[in-house]
């Protein structure tokens, strides 16, 4: 557990230096709700913004949590600095727990800040308990997000190799985890191809929190599996890390 | 006591074969030297050594131990330098330091920090990030992150490549003030020079160990070129490489037979200039 927070606080301490990506982090999914914002301004009277805006501002949350930290985690093994890390006995479970702990605080500022914006730009108002639950959903969401960054690193030589992980696991998910369209309007393949993405049972949670009397009794499940997701990913990259060439 | 022993070690890659049969005995204590040229294959053994890379075939024991199946108890023994800095850019050299040797230890992690930094002679810039340091500041600061838990066995991939020679001169005296201290120093290096200054070194070439050797004993084994000239006559012969064999193609020429040996050893153009820059300093 020692190693696991000099691992987080070292990946804390990098945050903090790096003001750039830090800020990039927090400001370019406020920068994309605002677009997003303008966008749908320019709909008819009578479209559901509610139906889109929060999950929206999970999906962002989401792209560039597996976006950053895939790319931080291949970053250390171009730079030398993972194997130095085994070399010197660091653990495999150690380095996946440190970089877990060091992202969840920037996952939940994140989310904190894609959710208000969204909240406060689209005029949303809901109860405290549906507030709590959106936001435990999208920070979940965040997790699983760091993992699947972590996991997809192990395949990448050096960071271009991440991007092409995008159009294959980012963007499909946005088209079969219900997040434009209803999944059961999907084909059936693409329906059961859909629930492979982590969006896909985040979105279920928000979808149904965000309908007037929704209820978290109803998709409980939904909770559970992406909470099991997160820990079947952290198996998945504990194994796909290699500690020796 | 053998810090390292290598028997038969073979790596491969695909079809290539990067290492050969390697065959190498490193007594503890011992400032050992690889040299060979760029893709000798050095780095793949010094990383088959501290277990980062699985051997095709072979055996490999590094103070008794395993470096794949016991790497837990082998890696608390061992410093390693890699042939990058691989250090965190954003971070100080102390937090780097800190952070490395945290991996070992806790208690009196902070003096040795300070030890280290000092022994480096980085203090003055301990706090500063690592992306602003010079490249030979930043082999500092790898090379005493390397030595923060005060490791019985030192592996070091080209530590001095990129450096100029007065930091050179310095990385060397280190080496071999922690070898009088009981630490078993393993040098890669392809620079002649530097291979003269370790009690023991092997030869590495396309994979295989060519020659295995303290230095002088391999210098002792090449031929020399005896030119003599004389009433504007030159005489050239082929000699041995010994002082003994110098001494005995001089007699010819009245060299007193109480004269047992002789040799001769030029300055090289590092200790040249390491002497200009002291006469100028001064």
């Amino acid at each position: 557990m020692r190693r696991t927070s000099l691992v987080a606080r070292r990946v804390l301490a990098q945050l903090a230096h790096d003001r750039r990506l830090l800020g990039l982090s927090i400001i370019a999914p406020l920068v994309i709700v605002y677009f997003l914002k303008l966008f749908f301004d320019t709909m008819p009277p009578g479209f559901d913004v509610a139906r889109y805006a929060v999950p929206i501002a999970a999906f962002l949350v989401h792209f560039l949590a597996f976006l950053l930290s895939a790319i931080v985690l291949v970053q250390e093994r171009t730079a030398g600095t993972m194997e130095r890390m085994f070399i010197n006995g660091y653990q495999r479970h150690e380095i996946i727990g440190g970089y877990l702990l060091g992202y969840l605080g920037l996952a939940t500022l994140q989310a904190v800040a894609a959710l208000s914006e969204a909240l406060l730009l689209f005029g949303l108002s809901y109860s405290a308990g549906t507030l709590l639950v959106l936001f435990v959903v999208i920070w979940l969401l965040a997790i699983a997000s760091v993992m699947l960054g972590i996991f997809i690193s192990t395949f990448a030589r050096h960071e271009g190799q991440v991007f092409p992980f995008v159009p294959m696991i980012i963007v499909p998910s946005a088209f079969l985890s219900g997040l434009l369209v209803d999944p059961d309007r999907l084909p059936a393949w693409a329906d059961w191809l859909g629930r492979a993405f982590p969006l896909r049972y985040a979105n279920k949670v928000i979808q149904e929190m965000i309908l007037p009397g929704g209820s978290l009794g109803d998709v409980w499940l939904n909770f559970l599996v992406l909470v099991l997701y997160i820990f079947a990913l952290l198996g998945l990259a504990a194994r796909a890390m290699r500690e020796v060439e | 006591m053998t810090a390292i022993e290598v028997q038969g070690l073979t790596k491969l890659y695909g079809r290539t074969e990067a290492l050969r049969g390697i065959d190498l005995a490193v007594p503890e204590g011992c400032l050992f030297g690889l040299l060979g040229p760029n893709g000798a294959g050095k780095t793949t053994l010094i990383k088959a050594l501290v277990g980062a890379l699985r051997p095709s075939g072979g055996s490999v024991r590094v103070l008794g131990l395993d470096p794949l199946r016991q790497r837990r108890q082998l890696r608390q023994q061992i410093g390693y330098m890699p042939q990058s800095p691989a250090l965190y850019e954003d971070l100080s050299a102390r937090g780097n330091i800190a952070f490395f040797g945290g991996a070992h230890m806790s208690h009196g992690l902070d003096k040795r920090v300070e030890e280290v930094l000092e022994l480096t002679d980085l203090t003055g810039r301990a706090d500063d990030p690592v992306h602003t340091l010079s490249g030979g500041m930043k082999n500092r600061v790898s090379l005493a992150a390397a030595l923060v838990h005060s490791p019985r066995v030192l592996f070091l991939d080209e530590p001095t490549a990129g450096v100029d020679p007065h930091l050179r001169a310095r990385f060397w005296e280190l080496f071999r003030r922690l070898t009088s201290e009981g630490t078993t120093v393993l040098i890669s290096t392809h620079l002649m020079d530097e291979a003269m200054l370790c009690d023991r070194l092997a030869i590495l070439l396309q994979g295989k160990v060519i020659a295995d050797a303290p230095p002088r004993q391999l210098v002792e084994h090449g031929r020399a070129h005896l030119r003599v000239r004389e009433q504007g006559r030159t005489h050239e012969v082929l000699i041995g490489g010994t002082p003994e064999d110098l001494a005995e193609a001089l007699r010819p020429y009245g060299l007193r037979p109480s004269v047992e040996a002789v040799s001769v050893s030029p300055a090289s153009l590092e200790e040249v200039i390491l002497s200009l820059w002291q006469e100028v300093a001064q």
